[in-house]
């Protein structure tokens, strides 16, 4: 039931993988929900606030009163939109973020991983999906500064995808091999990579950043320019379906970061997925730790910082991790 | 490069620092003497002089009297449009009997505009509250009557 | 702008927008018409006056000393230096003592409006370009002042605390020491805000260079305060034409020398030192006396034209008082920094893209209070 990688599909497999998709789901859902408590609350503590505190112990359930708000909200479709489009859009954007959460190895046993050759190039194929949805949903809000955000959004994410996978190339260089789960492998014969990447680790960061919107390169959803950005006029769980792919996608940046560079669930003592747990909460603390503290970029001076110092970069660290790689 | 690494240490150094909240609801915050807040008004010290209602710069005063069988002038009615009131305070400055002055309650939200005007028995019921909730502030002669603010505040 | 093989056009179109009067960072309710190529700004026209009250006509109406509430809501965030322009203007007219202890009181407090002032552009300027902390951590400092305002005056933001000939009040016991326990705790915070904004590589990318305009075009728009000083032209009604008892402290005028946003930005900074260090001078000299002068019950200034201009927060802040010698102001003229420095904005805006209008516009700090009036 449990080895449908390995083996030909069946009925029994194919309920191994709903149940599989479904506790995935809620697991992330239960992620989303807790990065977004941590957000509020740690923001809220380094601008010396209290954060959320009235629903449920230390404000625990703000999020899901947040969650639960958004979902018995009236579903809102403006008269101006095109109909088809703006509904679908968040789903088109929200389906590949989810599954992109598929090669990421939770833990030692990989359970509910897709042992993918090629683990990186799918995450990467998939996170370019979601810019169509996010584009299609400022095209069809008929928005102008739903359609300003989405044209900024597209724009980054597109420079942005670049150096990102630039700098994975790095990684995949050292480990020879594109799955992810080799990737691990390989940190647990020598030391974690982000010693001998620290120059791909540090263009990782900064293009993860610009990939997922977050500040300092949050121009897609400026608040105090665009408003709110590419989802200007939604509402209701359309809106909810649109954060939460943010929040997925932080989580699963969170987690290809922690596996690529830190070793994902490798290491002494503790369990794998505790291990995992740790990193990718480190990860997601440095964001929100970035976010408090930097104002945003500026829009024309994004494009030419992710193709003229990122991706020089990045290569230059391809180059050198090449020519190491021959030498020793 | 650095400037970036600075201001994250800034902002890391926030973390362990006691928080300003003030948790609101629960907890009231402390106004100082002065504080001009909704007025509270003493009927049996006005003269009718009218002061009040002629220097509201939004006119929001409006009072009646009635000369007493003493041929002193007794307040009938004192009505306060708090929907306009500015709470400059320019009418407790002008009043010579100090028969109106500000208190520190400050929570007027309601429903409607209408239960923003406040007659003289709601000004002299506050009186009674901030009396209460201020017996420090007040000094007592040698009867044992409460006679005036503390001094520091009157002109 | 169109794409073209030669052949085949792709037609492209001018869009308007309306940036406010709800949009998150227009300070309040004001409206920016923009024309806007692609994300490039062709042309912008501010549109304002939503919150217009006609302050000038009721004062008309209204005796100087009622005038004076109504002051505190021009520039809101600086209500005790409107309240002083009022006063001057009116006590120079009439030609009116002030007692040296009063005079004192009032440059302590004017000073810690102009820093509480500051801070709050300091951190609405930092929002608007993006980052949420700075605006959190000045409150905290603005609060500091706030709060001793409210223990002088009675009131946070609207304090109607000048009068004509002095103060409303005298300051409390204990309350110049806590100014004097106040002032190191203000030198800390601005050194975080320092640390945290002036050298993040961020914010000086995104402001340097940014709305540049010249001494020539700032006086030809008639621009004062920080806006003119930071194209390097030293202008300060403190030092230039020294009112009340300026002349008596050592500060010195900063000046910018590019006339862009960071200028303008750090300029706020160093001044908000500068009058840290008024105020600590202030507080060793100041004199015991009276908090008011002799001021007739009816305060009426003589028939005639009189203008008097005070450094405000954002500029020059004058009020032109035409008096048929009654109680009433005949005819009341408020000269507003604010809607005489937002004047130059279409012309900084042509040719910038969406998010430098709010990082220009940002940079120009205009209360809305007191462009509307």
């Amino acid at each position: 039931m449990w080895n449908w990688a390995t083996h030909p599909v069946s009925w029994l497999s194919f309920l191994g993988m709903l149940i599989g998709t479904v506790v995935i789901l809620l697991l992330t859902l239960v992620v989303v929900m807790y990065s977004i408590y941590w957000q509020r609350k740690f923001i809220g503590w380094i601008q010396l606030r209290i954060g959320p505190n009235r629903v449920g112990p230390f404000g625990l359930l703000q999020t899901a009163a947040d969650v639960f708000k958004l979902l018995i909200k009236e579903d809102i479709i403006p008269n101006k939109v095109d109909r088809v489009l703006f509904m679908i859009a968040p789903i088109i954007a929200f389906v590949p973020s989810f599954m992109a959460l598929s090669v990421i190895p939770f833990s030692r046993t990989h359970v509910f991983t897709a042992n993918i050759a090629v683990g990186a190039l799918f995450y990467l194929a998939l996170s370019a999906i979601t810019i169509h949805g996010v584009m299609i949903g400022g095209w069809a809000s008929n928005n102008k500064y739903a359609l300003i955000g989405s044209m900024r959004s597209a724009a980054q994410m597109l420079s942005f995808e670049i150096p990102l996978g630039m700098s994975i190339v790095g990684v995949v260089l050292m480990a020879g091999s594109i799955n992810l789960n080799d990737i691990i492998a390989g940190q647990q014969h020598s030391v974690w990579y982000i010693i001998p990447q620290v120059l791909g680790c540090i263009v990782f960061l900064i293009a993860s950043t610009g990939e997922l919107n977050r500040t300092p390169f949050d121009l897609p959803e400026a608040e105090s320019e665009l408003v709110a950005g590419y989802h200007t006029e939604y509402s209701g769980f359309r809106f909810a379906f649109f954060m939460l792919t943010e929040y997925v996608y932080l989580f699963a940046m969170a987690g290809l970061f922690a596996t690529l560079f830190l070793g994902g669930w490798s290491g002494p003592w503790l369990p794998g997925w505790l291990w995992f747990a740790i990193k990718a909460l480190i990860y997601i603390t440095f964001q929100f730790w970035v976010q408090a503290t930097m104002p945003r970029m500026r829009v024309d001076k994004v494009m030419p910082f992710a193709w003229k110092v990122l991706l020089p970069l990045a290569l230059f660290n391809l180059v050198i991790t090449a020519v190491l790689k021959a030498v020793l | 490069m650095f400037g970036f690494m600075k201001g994250l240490g800034v902002t890391l150094r926030q973390l362990p620092k006691k928080k300003v909240t003030l948790m609101y609801p629960e907890q009231k915050p402390v106004w100082p003497e002065r504080f001009r807040g909704v007025h509270r008004f003493i009927p049996d010290l006005c003269i009718v002089c009218n002061q009040c209602a002629r220097v509201c710069p939004t006119d929001c005063i409006s009072l009646s009297g009635t000369r007493g069988p003493d041929k002193k002038m007794r307040i009938d009615t004192y009505d306060i449009n708090f929907d306009i009131c500015i709470l400059c305070s320019l009418c407790t400055d002008v009043c010579p009997t100090e028969s109106i002055l500000m208190s520190d309650t400050f929570e007027l939200a309601t429903y409607s505009r209408d239960n923003l005007y406040l007659d003289m028995h709601w000004l002299y019921e506050n009186e009674l509250a901030y009396e209460r909730n201020h017996p420090e502030r007040f000094v007592k002669d040698a009867e044992g009557n409460v006679e005036s603010e503390k001094a520091g505040d009157a002109e | 702008m169109s794409l073209s093989d030669g052949k085949t056009q792709l037609r492209t179109e001018e869009m308007i927008l309306n940036v406010g009067p709800q949009h998150p960072s227009t300070h309040g309710v004001f409206r920016l018409v923009v024309k806007l190529d692609g994300e490039t700004v062709v042309e912008a026209e501010p549109v304002i006056g939503y919150l217009h009250r006609g302050t000038e006509k009721i004062a008309e109406d209204l005796q100087y000393t009622q005038i004076i509430p109504y002051t505190d809501r021009l520039d809101y965030l600086a209500a005790m230096l409107n309240n002083y322009a009022l006063c001057h203007t009116v006590e120079e007219a009439m030609e009116m003592e002030i007692p040296e202890h009063a005079e004192y009181l009032r440059v302590i407090i004017m000073e810690m409006q102009r820093i509480a002032s500051h801070m709050l552009f300091i951190g609405a300027y930092l929002l608007d370009l993006g980052a949420m902390s700075p605006f959190l951590y000045v409150f905290i400092s603005r609060e500091r002042i706030v709060e001793l305002f409210n223990e002088i005056s009675g009131a946070r933001l609207t304090y109607n605390f000048m009068r004509i000939g002095g103060l409303r009040f005298d300051a409390p016991n204990g309350w110049l020491q806590k100014v004097r326990d106040l002032v190191p705790q203000l030198r800390a915070d601005l050194k975080l805000c320092q640390d945290l904004i002036t050298g993040n590589e961020i914010f000086l990318n995104r402001v340097r260079g940014l709305g540049v305009y010249t001494t020539e075009q700032a006086l030809a728009y008639g621009m004062s305060g920080i806006n003119l000083r930071s194209t390097g032209f030293k202008w300060d009604l403190r030092k230039t034409k020294p009112y009340s008892i300026y002349d008596k402290f050592d500060f010195e005028i900063p000046v910018g020398q590019n006339g862009d946003c960071f200028d303008r930005y750090y300029l706020h900074m160093q001044e908000m030192e500068q009058s840290v260090r008024i105020i600590e001078q202030a507080l060793d000299d100041i004199p015991d006396g009276p908090f008011i002068g002799k001021v007739p019950k009816f305060v009426r200034v003589p028939a005639g034209e009189y203008y008097t201009g005070i450094e405000g927060a954002k500029g020059e802040l004058g009020f032109y008082i035409v008096s048929d010698g009654k109680d009433k102001p005949y005819r009341m003229k408020i000269r507003k920094p604010s809607f005489v420095n937002l004047q130059m904005l279409p012309e900084l805006l042509k040719g910038q893209n969406m998010a430098n209008v709010i990082a220009i516009l940002g940079a120009i700090d205009i209360v809305l209070g007191e462009v509307d009036a």
